[in-house]
């Protein structure tokens, strides 16, 4: 292409379109080339081959099983263990999800409304971003364990409470994580809100400060009450950014391991950790461990469309 | 309805007004808490933690389990192997992804953002998915237990992130300051090297030290890559399962201190996009 039809179009070429061949774009753009094969090998090479590596170790087994054979597949399916997992895996995200979109929220407008000492608040916000996953799951076992920190401070709720003359309330001091059940993934999903609550408010903050005051204003003056613009207006115009917390957050969530490792490991399975104790000793069986890993990635998938969808498609910032 | 609605004011308004307060200190101690209890618990001397109420201040503060660990040794293995595979990851994930991240951020916008999303998508995969592979392969290669091997591994987490925060970076710098050098008879690696790179300082910075966070917390790969020389997440880990409360509590703020630093210093690039799959549970 020369320079004046260059100049007829009207615009400027970006780097990097063959349009004439591709020997004489390769040899114009050598440089270019040179500059991205080492991040596009590494991406392949340990990305995208171990995947379909770990897919065909799924189909395989030890010596003797012919390939490809669905037999790991079937065997975690028979597992009460596995189907427990993925159970528990939904639960803790819904649980960990439907908490952090109602305090994301509150967080958000809290921390959007103009106040004393609003920067330091800010600040102090985001530490739970900087603790450690390991050392968050460490800290949740201190408060939810028998003789753990949660008890303590119910006490002192209670005592505070049993102030006031005429209230006489009584506690029993709890024991969460070694309970199973119910109890014990809530407390993974307490800690995995914790953890990441700061995100979910991030999300919420560009959300809320992306909509103009005049709307409020005009709605004030129409005589809107507070709550019917929260419901009226700001929610509706929060629905993208909901959308990807929501999106975001689920596929976090579904991948948990160290918070459910520490505070639920052998009492209550989840993906993360039953794939895990396959494929590690004392168990040793990466044959399972692939199967169950690929089920895992099936389900990450569908969340990986809907953000293509529903996202990425949207906005340019995702 | 509209008795109680005079200029904007409301029914709402009065509770919030003083129910605010309340709940920004409430909410600061559901988020210092948990990190004081860490701090606390580590200088807690062991009668203090028992019991169905645990005290909730240290009245005789002890620092016997920081000289325990400290003196004892079996903090410096781990805390050095997490110090230099951090190091190493940040400096390869530089050298590999800055330049990508430059040609990345010179492609036409359709193209970019494709790759660009691309990149984030690959951060979403389960990192169980690639690292049962990873991890069979790597024994047979005899990368368990090694620094490399970790570091190989931890790239494949940081990489894509650190080339989208870097295309984000160099896409600010104007392409007419790399004309009027080319102008001026400098090659294009000259340019790259003496114009563009310098002005990515700033941002080249700021991505160094997620993927140092990242590498320094990362847990799962290190777990699959190990069996006896830990990393310091693992080193905690392994404290949460045999050590007394106190040990764990001094491993893990050994774990914490750094990070709340660097965190202190990143706060003000902390964006939503930055954090989509880069931290979970």
């Amino acid at each position: 292409m020369s320079r004046s039809q260059e100049a007829a179009i009207g615009r400027p070429t970006d780097v990097a379109v063959p349009r004439v061949g591709f020997g004489r774009w390769f040899r114009k753009h050598k440089l270019e080339v040179a500059l991205v094969i080492p991040l596009v090998a590494y991406v392949m090479v340990l990305t995208v081959v171990p995947i379909l590596d770990t897919f065909r170790i799924s189909l395989s087994g030890r010596a003797g099983n012919s390939f490809p054979s669905a037999q790991n597949y079937t065997s975690i399916f028979a597992s009460r263990v596995f189907r427990t997992a993925i159970k528990n895996t939904i639960i803790v995200s819904l649980l960990s999800l439907s908490m952090e979109l109602v305090l994301g929220m509150i967080v958000a407008l809290t921390l959007h409304a103009k106040f004393f000492a609003r920067g330091f608040v800010r600040t102090v916000a985001l530490i739970p971003l900087g603790v450690p996953t390991i050392v968050s799951g460490a800290i949740m076992l201190l408060l939810f364990s028998r003789s753990g920190y949660l008890n303590s401070l119910m006490f002192v709720f209670v005592d505070l409470v049993n102030n006031i003359p005429g209230v006489n309330l009584e506690f029993q001091a709890l024991s969460w994580t070694v309970a199973g059940g119910w109890r014990t993934l809530f407390t993974v999903a307490v800690a995995d809100m914790w953890k990441v609550l700061p995100i979910v408010t991030l999300i919420f903050l560009a959300g809320l400060q992306s909509i103009s005051e005049d709307v409020y204003e005009a709605a004030s003056v129409d005589g809107a009450t507070k709550w019917q613009r929260f419901m009226r207006i700001t929610l509706p115009l929060l629905v993208p950014f909901i959308t990807m917390a929501i999106i975001l957050r689920a596929i976090d969530a579904f991948r948990i391991y160290e918070l459910a490792l520490v505070l639920a490991g052998r009492i209550e399975p989840v993906l993360g950790t039953y794939i895990g104790g396959r494929y590690l000793p004392p168990t040793n069986d990466p044959f399972t461990a692939a199967s169950a890993s690929i089920v895992l990635f099936g389900i990450i998938m569908i969340f990986i469309v809907a953000y293509l969808k529903f996202v990425a498609g949207r906005s340019r910032s995702a | 309805m509209s008795s109680t609605v005079v200029a904007g004011k409301d029914v709402l308004d009065k509770p919030l007004k003083l129910l605010f307060p309340v709940w920004v200190v409430i909410s600061l101690l559901i988020v210092l808490f948990p990190v004081y209890l860490v701090f606390m618990v580590s200088v807690a001397p062991g009668s203090a933690l028992f019991g169905e109420r645990p005290a909730l201040f240290v009245e005789d503060p002890t620092l016997r389990f920081w000289n325990d660990i400290l003196q004892r040794g079996d903090l410096w293995g781990p805390l050095f192997k997490s110090l230099a595979v951090a190091s190493f990851t940040t400096l390869l994930a530089i050298v590999i992804a800055a330049p990508a991240a430059y040609v990345i951020s010179r492609l036409p916008v359709g193209l970019r953002y494709g790759v660009v999303i691309g990149l984030l998508v690959t951060r979403m995969f389960p990192e169980f998915t690639i690292g049962v592979s990873v991890a069979t392969r790597f024994a047979r290669l005899g990368l368990i237990d090694t620094y490399g091997g970790l570091v190989l591994a931890h790239l494949i987490g940081s990489l894509p992130f650190i080339a989208w925060i870097l295309v984000g970076t160099f896409e600010t710098i104007p392409r007419d300051l790399e004309e009027a050098a080319q102008i001026d008879g400098a090659s294009k690696m000259g340019t790259l090297l003496r114009v563009v790179f310098p002005l990515a300082a700033g941002g080249i910075a700021v991505a160094s030290l997620f993927v140092w966070l990242y590498s320094w917390n990362e847990f799962l790969y290190a777990r699959l890559l190990t069996t006896n020389q830990n990393t310091l997440p693992l080193q905690v880990f392994q404290a949460i399962d045999r050590g007394s409360r106190q040990q764990m509590a001094t491993v893990a703020a050994v774990l914490t201190l750094p990070i709340l630093l660097v965190v202190y210093f990143l706060q003000r690039y902390l964006k939503p996009g930055a954090l989509a799959g880069a931290v979970k549970g």
